[in-house]
């Protein structure tokens, strides 16, 4: 019999290498000044105090809030309401689930680039807004706009995830519930509210945890369409640290690293709290 | 006991992945005895690095062999950061020269004055090149890179349309704004021009730096340890670049417009400053536009001035094998390479036997059979190299973000000039 040790080695050993290993390093240096060559120096919380002064830091934490916030709140309600719909009838809905889903398969790098030359002066998203009077303007040089323009690829292409598992979902709810309010004389939205909501409530925990996760880890977007810019508008955390990495403060870096891990367990506890309190 | 053996076998197999997953590296690193060195190249498809010329260095020293890994600028920084700090370096690695504060201040570099004796192909370093550049490649009194081709903007425009519209080359900023007013078209009529303008880029230090330059100021004190653009002459250098999108012969081209070539091959474009690397990418990018362009001087208001960078090759202090990299980069330095950066890429080479070389002042067709080379020589010499500080990456993005802000209406000159000045101090303190 082959010992238990050996069938989970390669697993143990791959997630030791590639997870907690750099965990443990990474930890490490963001308490000290490190390049990446040479001693790693001692310098306490010194790189968590310089981030608490810098600028660029702060703007970045303060954009990775507004993404979060404008995509979790638009997006999931979006997939929510495209899933409520396409539950309503079996025709077509093979077909939507499939064109929905297409942008969630597709490269976000190739998202974002066709997102970015459609968002140009020149490109077809001002073209369908002049029908309607709206002024063209190039959406992703506006200090005021590029954020929002950056959530809005993002939830684009997104959504369709979040479509695909509430259907999933919905589907997985007895009718019997429903058959036995409509009996009671329950309408749509009393059914939506008093059985469809309280049933979704763990899809839509993990829809949210997911989200939140993915939204505040944000970059290829903000890489490909932005740079961060213009004037750190789209700065967020994931970009700042990579800034910080490619002028070698990997202390720093790790420092924003470890940063963005309490965020997010903190939110992820929060979140299942809530949950949870409500069951 | 079973359960201890057990253990023991376990943790034996563990081992050995572990030894399969990180073993074997220095598997292949001989082939017959030659030393195989792996040279990093961003020039992209137009290189100097080509097949022939490797196989070249190749032949000529059969004990080094070389292994080519082509990339592109956009992408090098940070691939060059991570083979770095992962203990992976190459042997050489081309840098851009802005880069080289930011890398030498963490000791990234090999000192190529130690490890070249002072010497470059049998003579003096000092003598293979201009003292500017002789300055872009010392860092701390050491030289950390040997500078491969040059950068230093000059002002290319539509020749083709000047001539139609009798607009004279401009030789100073008045001149300057001039032209831009007369070459540029607003084909719908909302006020801005959209055809032939003239580039106001505000992403980073190059371009509004070269203003500010030309008028007289400088970015950082003499010694380095205080922001200086908060200055008459910043404050004029800023106002004369936002005049251009205020009067309407300017267009603004930030990150969101992506590639200026793209403005360039549809004709928004009709006029930009921009150094000699980018008449290789006009050739490539806009064939169609052959003839149709020429390239001069950048105008002044009261001292010719340009930033100097380019491109340099480096080795990292970690690289496997650093005497083998310096006699690829001598190599590389030779004058029928440093004539292959032109013929081949497009770009500008940096030693000055290169520069003296006639092949090198040929008519060019796609510049209406004018000689344009001699025009970024005469940039060169007196363009300055951007302040060689540990701080450099930060303070050329509070200055990007600084022009930024002005161009885009989000400030005053006067108010970004002051915030950007007391950002750049703070960066400066470290």
């Amino acid at each position: 019999m082959v010992p238990a040790y050996v069938l989970i080695a390669p697993a143990i050993l791959a997630a030791g290498v590639f997870l907690y290993v750099p965990i443990v390093f990474s930890g490490y240096w963001s308490f000290t000044e490190y390049s990446g060559l040479g001693a790693a120096k001692w310098v306490g919380l010194g790189n968590y105090t310089e981030l608490l002064g810098d600028a660029d830091f702060r703007k970045a934490l303060f954009n990775t809030f507004v993404f979060v916030l404008l995509g979790m709140g638009i997006g999931p309600v979006l997939g929510l309401l495209s899933a409520l719909l396409l539950n309503q009838s079996a025709r077509l809905r093979g077909f939507f689930r499939a064109a929905y889903f297409i942008p969630v398969m597709t490269s976000l790098v190739v998202v974002a680039t066709i997102w970015k030359i459609m968002l140009q002066e020149e490109g077809i998203i001002n073209q369908i807004l002049s029908v309607f009077g709206v002024p063209a303007r190039s959406w992703l040089d506006g200090t005021t706009t590029a954020l929002p323009s950056v959530v809005a690829t993002s939830i684009w292409q997104g959504f369709g995830f979040e479509t695909v598992v509430f259907l999933a979902a919905l589907q997985s709810i007895p009718r019997d519930y429903y058959d036995a309010a409509r009996v009671d004389g329950a309408g749509y939205w009393q059914q939506v509210r008093h059985i469809t909501l309280p049933s979704l409530r763990p899809t839509i925990m993990f829809v949210y945890i997911i989200g939140i996760i993915g939204s505040f880890q944000v970059f290829d977007q903000i890489f490909v369409m932005t740079a961060g810019g213009p004037i750190n508008s789209t700065r967020t955390l994931v970009f700042d640290l990579y800034e910080r990495f490619n002028r070698l403060n990997l202390g720093e870096a790790s420092a924003v690293a470890y940063v963005l891990l309490a965020i997010l367990a903190t939110l992820s506890y929060v979140q299942i709290f809530l949950f949870e309190r409500r069951r | 006991m079973l359960r201890a053996v057990r253990t023991v076998l376990a943790l034996s197999f563990a081992l050995m992945l572990l030894g399969a997953c990180t073993g074997g590296g220095d598997e292949g690193e001989e082939q017959g005895g030659a030393v195989t060195i792996t040279v990093l190249d961003y020039y992209g498809e137009a290189t100097p690095f080509s097949e022939d010329v490797i196989a070249g260095f190749e032949a000529k020293y059969p004990d080094i062999k070389v292994a080519y890994e082509a990339g592109d600028w956009d992408t090098m920084h940070e691939k060059f950061t991570v083979r770095v700090s992962s203990g992976d370096s190459p042997d050489v690695a081309t840098m851009d020269m802005t880069w080289i504060p930011t890398f030498a201040s963490k000791g990234i570099f090999a000192n190529l004055t130690d490890l070249s004796g002072g010497q470059l192909n049998g003579a003096p370093i000092e003598d293979a090149y201009t003292p500017g550049a002789l300055e872009a490649m010392t860092y701390e009194g050491n030289y950390v890179t040997m500078m491969f081709d040059f950068d230093a903007y000059s002002l290319y425009y539509r020749s083709d349309h000047f001539k139609d519209k009798g607009i004279e080359v401009p030789t100073n900023w008045d001149e300057l704004q001039a032209a831009a007013g007369q070459l540029a078209e607003d084909t719908n009529g909302d006020g801005e021009c959209d055809k032939y303008c003239f580039v106001v880029e505000g992403n980073d230090c190059f371009h509004w730096c070269q203003f500010l330059f030309q008028d007289g100021g400088s970015i950082l004190n003499a010694d380095n340890t205080a922001a200086a653009f908060n200055s008459p002459e910043g404050l004029s250098a800023m106002e004369y670049y936002k005049s251009f999108l205020d009067d309407g012969s300017g267009m603004y081209w930030g990150e969101a417009q992506g590639e200026k070539i793209r403005g360039v091959k549809d004709e928004r474009i009709g006029m930009f400053m921009d150094g000699p690397y980018f008449m290789g990418i006009m050739k490539d990018g806009a064939p169609d536009q052959s003839g149709m362009w020429g390239v001069t001087q950048a105008p002044y208001s009261k001292e010719p001035g340009s930033y100097l960078g380019g491109t340099g090759l480096s080795i990292p202090v970690n690289a496997p094998h650093p005497d083998q990299a310096w006699t690829f980069i001598q190599y590389m330095l030779e004058l029928p390479q440093q004539i292959g950066v032109y013929t081949l890429a497009g770009a500008a080479p940096a030693t000055s036997a290169a520069l003296e070389s006639p092949e090198l002042s040929k008519p060019d067709p796609y510049f209406g059979d004018e000689a344009p080379f001699p025009v970024f020589m005469d940039a060169m010499a007196t363009a300055t190299h951007f302040p060689y500080v540990p701080a450099w990456d930060e303070v050329d993005t509070t200055i990007g973000n600084m022009v930024q802000s002005v161009m885009l209406g989000k400030a005053t000159p006067e108010q970004a000039l002051a915030d950007g000045e007391a950002e750049a101090n703070q960066e400066l303190a470290g």
